[in-house]
Order: structure tokens, then sequence, then C-alpha cells
């Protein structure tokens, strides 16, 4: 559906994303992942036609678009502060690119009813200024009036980024049924791994104008391929190398241990049934902080600190300076 | 997200015929005025100055050299600059801490009548000091009637000068002075008291060093103002303390050519003080405000002055301060009731109050002329300059990093850097006779000139708000309204427009308050057959003394112009209209 091949883009002699290609799937829900200034942004924009890219193409359903100014592209954008026009009602938002095309009063009138009914937007709230509308409501305005004009493709550049923690969930949640209601190829910007795992069929994670890596969203979390990749998603600990030398002669599994090596913190259990394979090592709780769903640990064994969660199950609690028994799987570490 | 630069070829490209040949106008436009009505004035009264006879001289200088009025006037104008700028420092603080900072006793009745000069100011202030102040004013009259012996001249030269001044030029500090010290997070005060600071350490050190960078802008602002001094020292300065302004307006006056030659000469100087004013301000507000870097900065609460006896001397000063911003106002709204007779004697009667004055204003056309005059000009000025202005600031925005940006905007905020009457005086100098780039027509005398006048001295402020309208609106409107398939001038019609429109019009009104009681420019470029109001007061403040329906046509004309302006504040600062203006 969409193609980005080779793409280039540069700000005076700042080179903002480098050798750029991506493949996106018919409706697929694809997310470009990254900390802020990784490129994921002008990607998008570059995709929506704001940026014209210095090398490399742009194309849609095999149609070189790269050239073609945002106005003729028919793609659907829902900005980061959704970017309503707050002189207009809710209905001439939404209204606004049919307004346009010159599409004829009555027609008009029944698409952006019938748009606003398919986002949960009542008739007496189309009379309303977006001004009065709660958070929610003008991300749903925004992606109604994204959506009326039927476009092939909409972007979405990080538009929950605002919102308190609640709302956030709640609206990843309808955003995600939305999609599947409207079957419409979706690119997805965010700097929140939860947010990008969530709702995403597929992930290309960014750093300083580069991809890194292009995965579902298992692979990238399980089997990150950089280090970069591994350190960005989850919380993760770093383990030292007498650690690994450890792990390695407890397991019979050859580490190199100038190597950089990870686990992940769901992935080291404490006082659990002994599996073999696992490396096990004699430790003491240092810190605790309750989640409420789950408990997070901090332990230290021969001078390794770790942290580890553990599921709230009501049958362990443990307390600052407990003894405990800490178990290692050597396939869950991650070698870079 | 930072802007890309599409090259000229694509943007043409991208644009329809018809869209190139507006820009084309538009361009033509732009530069025909900035030439025609700016640089080229300016170049001709600097080759008047400097050049005599076809080649490079200095006789202009040593004509004023040896001309000991225009060197008195110069040396006038080094002495009330600086002295206003102190004294209008001094009061203009303490107004921002009595409103403000301190918890006094009735501050918001306080607060209005130290607001006064913001709906009244300029000529018809003038006017109202010297109807309580001047030989046969309010309060001169009701001193000599106690001390028969008394100077009854007492209010003329320096120091009436000064005192008026003083009180009309507090405005600034009550809108840039107080809205600094609105900044001031309490926390930072509550924390210096918690480590055993004194109200007055914590007054010096904490609070006023957050007040300095605006403190240094209005007072540099003041010192202008003293330097450009115009209608004060011609109503009350009298023959001994006139200064440099009013002296450019007699030499203008003059027909000699040595006359306005020297006349150009003074605006010269005039212009190069302002411009390295002008320079240390800029450098200043370079320097940055203080922020507040709490994450949740607290609103000021008001001190309550500790020790008693400061207490009630602040009190006092407070109640003073109010009395004589006050006592102006309301005896010429008093007196726009009474009849002429008890105008001449300066005697109140509430039983002779009628709506007299105001009706007389409707019946005769010299008296409603002027106010008309002015309201036509001012209004048109304000459209004028607020389209010109738009459309310029759009092409700015759109282009902020080419050359062609720059110079329109270096070009429109060029009058920032020149007094009114420099230019006034230009443009008197070079349209006394005809000039192929104004069509061949001569532009002295006629209706033309002072609203060309109207539209330089407004174009700085309001380039400065609209640019910051312009600069602080959401670029994702744009972009989204062009993602939905909109092009360039539907956008800008449909949303940039309708976006920006309520700040355009505050400005707009602000520009028309302005306007409406200008005396500086008109008095300069007005056309004799159409004076305006400007014009108007001053002459009849002129003859105060003689003619009692002439000082009732004045009262008048305040109190509508203080109705005006009042209404116009309110519909931009006040409730509703808080977000139109954001400085």
């Amino acid at each position: 559906m969409i193609q980005l091949n080779g793409i280039e883009v540069r700000f005076g002699d700042f080179t903002a994303l480098k050798n750029i290609n991506i493949h996106v799937k018919e409706g697929q829900f694809y997310t470009f992942l990254g900390p802020s200034g990784c490129g994921k942004t002008t990607t998008l924009r570059t995709i929506t036609g704001f940026i014209e890219p210095a090398a490399g193409t742009v194309k849609v359903k095999g149609k070189d678009i790269t050239h073609l100014p945002v106005e003729k592209r028919n793609i659907g954008m829902v900005f980061q502060n959704y970017a309503l026009f707050p002189t207009m009602s809710v209905y001439e938002n939404i209204a606004f690119g049919l307004r346009v095309k010159k599409v004829n009063k009555t027609e008009m009138d029944q698409r952006v009813k019938e748009m606003a009914a398919k986002v949960d937007l009542t008739e007496q709230q189309l009379a309303r200024k977006v001004a009065e509308l709660s958070g929610g409501q003008q991300q749903r305005v925004a992606i109604a009036r994204a959506l009326v004009n039927n476009p092939e493709i909409i972007c979405l550049d990080e538009p929950l980024s605002n919102l308190d923690a609640k709302l956030r969930v709640q609206l990843r949640e309808e955003l995600k049924e939305m999609q599947a209601k409207f079957g419409i190829t979706t690119v997805y910007v965010t700097h929140d791994q939860e947010e990008a795992l969530t709702l995403s069929d597929c992930i290309a994670v960014f750093n300083k104008g580069f991809i890194e890596q292009i995965g579902t969203p298992n692979e990238i979390y399980s089997q990150s391929k950089t280090e970069f990749v591994c350190n960005f998603i989850g919380d993760i600990n770093r383990l030292s190398p007498s650690t690994v030398s450890q792990i390695a002669a407890q397991t019979g599994r050859q580490f190199n241990p100038e190597a950089s090596t990870y686990v992940r913190l769901e992935r080291i259990h404490v006082n659990s049934t002994r599996d073999e394979g696992r490396a096990i090592f004699q430790g003491k709780v240092t810190g605790n902080e309750y989640f409420g769903l789950y408990i997070k640990y901090q332990l230290e064994f021969e001078g390794q600190t770790l942290k580890c969660i553990d599921k709230n199950d009501g049958r362990q609690y443990l307390r600052k300076g407990d003894t405990v028994e800490i178990s290692i799987d050597p396939s869950d570490l991650m070698v870079y | 997200m930072q802007a890309v630069k599409i090259p000229l070829k694509t943007r043409l490209k991208r644009m329809t015929p018809g869209q190139i040949a507006l820009t084309c106008v538009m361009g033509a436009v732009f530069i025909w005025f900035i030439f025609a009505c700016m640089i080229l004035p300016i170049l001709n009264l600097l080759r008047n100055v400097f050049f005599d006879g076809g080649s490079l001289s200095l006789v202009s200088f040593q004509k004023l050299f040896k001309s000991s009025k225009a060197m008195k006037s110069l040396r006038n104008s080094f002495i009330l600059a600086p002295t206003l700028s102190l004294t209008v420092g001094l009061v203009g603080i303490s107004l921002v801490l009595i409103t403000e900072y301190f918890d006094i006793k009735g501050s918001k009745v306080l607060r209005l009548g130290y607001m006064t000069t913001l709906i009244y100011g300029g000529v018809t202030l003038v006017s109202g000091y010297k109807f309580v102040y001047s030989n046969n004013g309010v309060l001169t009259t009701f001193l000599a009637s106690i001390f028969p012996n008394m100077d009854k001249n007492w209010f003329t030269g320096y120091w009436a000068v000064l005192f008026t001044m003083t009180f009309s030029c507090t405005s600034n500090h009550m809108i840039f002075l107080r809205n600094a010290m609105r900044s001031v997070d309490f926390q930072t005060v509550e924390a210096a008291r918690n480590m055993g600071a004194s109200q007055w350490y914590i007054l010096r050190r904490v609070v006023l060093p957050v007040l300095l960078p605006s403190l240094f802008a209005v007072t540099i602002l003041t010192f202008i103002t003293g330097l450009c001094a115009m209608s004060a020292p011609l109503m009350v300065g009298g023959t001994n303390f006139q200064t440099i302004n009013p002296m450019i307006k007699q030499f203008a006056d003059m027909t000699t050519t040595s006359a306005k030659s020297l006349a150009a000469t003074l605006s010269l100087i005039l212009g190069i003080s302002t411009m390295i004013l002008l320079a240390i301000m800029t450098a200043i507000e370079r320097r940055g405000h203080y922020m507040s870097v709490s994450k949740v900065k607290t609103k000021i609460v008001k001190q309550k002055i500790n020790n008693p006896v400061v207490s009630v001397l602040v009190h006092i000063y407070a109640y003073v301060l109010f009395i004589i911003y006050v006592i102006p106002v309301v005896l010429i709204v008093l007196f726009s009731l009474s009849d002429s007779s008890h105008i001449s004697t300066r005697q109140l009667d509430f039983s002779t109050f009628s709506l007299q004055n105001y009706a007389s204003l409707l019946q005769k056309t010299s008296s409603y002329r002027p106010f008309l005059v002015s309201i036509c000009y001012s209004a048109l000025a304000a459209v004028i300059v607020g389209l010109l202005v738009v459309v310029a600031c759009r092409f700015i925005q759109k282009h902020r990093n080419s050359a062609s940006g720059t110079a329109l905007e270096y070009g429109l905020m060029l009058p920032w850097l020149l007094p009114s009457t420099m230019i006034a005086l230009s443009l008197i100098m070079n349209y006394s006779q005809p000039r192929w780039y104004m069509f061949n027509r001569t532009l002295v005398a006629t209706l033309v000139l002072l609203l060309i006048g109207y539209v330089i001295i407004k174009l700085p402020f309001t380039m400065r708000m609209t640019k910051a309208a312009f600069f602080g609106l959401d670029d994702a409107l744009e972009d989204a309204s062009k993602n939905l398939g909109a092009g360039e001038f539907y956008t800008f019609r449909r949303v940039i427009f309708p976006v920006l429109l309520p700040t355009v019009m505050a400005i707009a009104a602000l520009n028309f308050n302005g306007l409406l009681t200008d005396y500086d420019m008109s008095a300069f470029l007005y056309s004799p057959a159409y004076p305006t109001l400007g014009v108007k007061i001053k002459s009849l403040t002129d003859e105060m003394g003689n003619s009692s329906d002439g000082v009732a046509l004045t009262f008048v004309y305040a109190v509508l112009m203080m109705i005006i302006s009042a209404i116009v504040l309110y519909l931009v600062y006040g409730r509703g209209g808080r977000d139109n203006i954001k400085e």
C-alpha cells in the first residue's frame, strides 16, 4: 500500500532521515516508534506531503506521489493537538474537506452525519464549537474530519500524547476498535512503547534518522535486534560480565562475557520452582515498589543489582532484607 | 518542526496564474509604499540637511548651533527627558506597588483612577490639566481666593511640563510593569520570607529584580516620550520652555528654506537620539525577561505593610496620587454639563447641569466637523494599516528565512526608528512639490498626506502585534487544512484569517483609539479645511481664558473621547476580549 524507498530528508546541513525503507500493507496498523527527534514524525510528514524528501520515493498503491502537493494526496491526518479549526463548529470542521471538494450540500450533510455517528458524536455535539468538547470528543472529531473524505490511508501523529493517563488508555482502545471497524491502512507515530505494542500490527523503531528494527510487537519486544531497541522497549537489566560467566558455567551455554547482555524484568523468577537449565543465584531483596497488579523488586547478589517484577497473586510479598533464590533462563538473555 | 524551504521554481509551478498576478501586484504595492511614503521622503530630508546647493555641507548644523532658540529647545529636551524618566519611574513603580503588591485599602478604586490616562491622554489631558492649574484654572482660582498675592501664572514652564507629563506618561507602567508584577511567582516571596527576609528586603532583592527588564524598557520609552514631547511644552511650557518638537513645528511653519532646513536638522537629531535609545532597549529586551522556573506558578498575594506608620504614609501617598489623576477627569465631566457662565467663573452649580453643550456640538458644523474628520481619518488609517500588515505578515510568515520576507519586515518597521515629527516633516518637505512616484501630485494641504502619516506611524505597533499573532498560530491548522485538500488562499481565507480576526480587530481598535486625538502628526499634516480633533482641542485650549463656549466644547470632546476610548479598551482588554492581544 505505502512504499518508502531510500527516503532521505535534510534540514539545511542536518540530515533528519537517511535511507528509510518501509512497506506498509493494506489495512495494516503500522507504528513509527522512537524517542523525540528520531525522525518518526518527519517520515510521517513525508508520506502526507508536508515534507519533500531530498532523495527517495513515496509510493501509494504503486503510484509515485513523492512530488504531489499535500492537498492532492487524499491521505487523512490526525494531528498531535488535533488542529481543529477553533472558529468553526464540529459540523463545519468535519465538513471542511467536503466543502473544499465542492460536494453538494445534501451529500455533504449526509456524509458528515454518517461519519459523526460512526465515531459516536451526537447531532447536538455537531452544532457545538470544538472548544466546548472534551479531549476524547475532540479526538473523535479529528478522526471523523480525517476520514470523511474517504482517504486510502490515515496518519496519526501522537494523537494521545496530550491526554491524561486514564483517558489515554481508554482512547487507545477506542482507536483500535475504530481502525478495525473502518479497516483503513493506518500509520501511527508515538514515542510510547506501550501504545505501540498494544495497537500495532507492525512497528518500525526509529533512532537518529535511521530505522533500527521493523517487526511485529512480539518480535520487537522479545527479539530486539539492536541494543538500542532492547533498551528502548520496556524496562531491562544489564548483566555484569561475572554474572554472565556464572550463567554460562551453571547452564553449560556459551556467552561472550565482554558483550552487552540483557534480560527483561519479567524473565527473572524469584523463589519459583526449579526448572532444569536455569541458572540459580542466592540474593537479597534491597527494595520493593508496590504497583497493585504486580510488585517490582530490587535484588542484589554478588555485586550485581537486578530489577524484577512478580505477579501480585497474594502468595508472596517480599520485604527488604529477605533472602531469595533468583533464577534466570539463559535463552531469555539478549546479547549484543 | 523546522520549515522546509521549497524552491521558488516549485512554488511558482504550484501557483495559478491569478495567484502569481496577485502576488506581483501586492509586491509592487509594498515596494511603492515603502519607497514613496518612507524611504524617499527621509532621503529628501537628509539631502536638505547635508546638501547645500548640490554639494555636501554642514551649513544646517552651523545654523542650528547659531540659533539660540533651537539650541535652547535642544537643551530643554535633554533636561526634560531624563528628569521625566525619573519622575515617571518613581510614580509608575509606586502605582504598580500600590495596586498589585501592597495591601492598600480601596486599591480597586485607586487602580481605576490611575488608569484614567489610558482613556484620556495627549492634548486632551494637557487641556484638562490647564483647566485645573493654569492662571484661570479651577485650583488656581480657588487658591487665589485664599492667597490673593500668589502668582497666578505659576503653572507654566519646565515644572508645569514635568508635572503634566509625569502623570500622563504612566500608562506604560500600568500596562507593562503591572504585567511583569503579575508574573512574579509568589512562592519566591514565600521562600524568601521562610528564610527570614524582611518585607523591604524581599521587595528589593526578590520582587524588583524581576521587574527590572520591563522597568528599563518603559524608562527608555519614557525618555523617548520626553525627547519627543509636543503638546505639553506647547500648551503649558510658556515662552521659556519649548522643546525640540514644538521648535520643529515653529520652524516648519515658516516659509524660508533656511527655517525648513533647521527644522529638518532638529528632526534628524531627534531621530538619531531615538535610534540610539531604541538600540539600547532592544539590547535589554534581548537579554530577556526573568521567567518563573516553578512547575506551578503561584499568583501574588498582596502584602500587608507591617509598620503602621509606613502603612498610613503609603495610604496617604496613594490617595494623593489618586486625587491628582482623577480631579481633571471629574472636573471635565462635571463642567461639560455646566453652562458657559459657570465655566467662565469656574464655579459648579448642579442645578444648572444640562446636556446643552453636547447638543450644541451636534448643531454646529464647525464643532462636529473635527470630530467627524478624526473619526474618519482614524478609522480609515486603522483599516488600511490593518490590511497592509495582515498581507505583509502572511508573506513574512511564508518567507520567514528569505531575503524578500526580511526586507519587507524591516521596511515596514522603519517608522519605529523615527519620531513622528521627523516622518511628518519628511512628508511635507518631499510632497510640497509634485513627484513622479506619487503620480505627479503635490500632497501638502491635501487630505491624503495626513492619512499617509497616520498609516506610517501605526505600522510598527501593528506589525509587532500582528506578527506575534501570526507566529503564535498553530502551524498544524494550516497543515490540517491543506491535508483536507484546501489550497493556499482558501486556507488563509477560511482557516487562518478567522482565527486571527479578533486580534486584528483589537489592534485596529487600539490604533483607532490612539489616532483619534493625535496632535503631533496632525499639527504638521492636516488639511486646513479639515482640522482634526487634536488640532481643534489645541486651538480651543489656547483660547481657554477668552471663550467659555470653546472650553465647554473642549470638555464635550474630551468626555466623548473618554467614552470611546473606554469602550474600545473594554472590548480589547475587558471581559471576553482578554485573549485578543498577547504581548
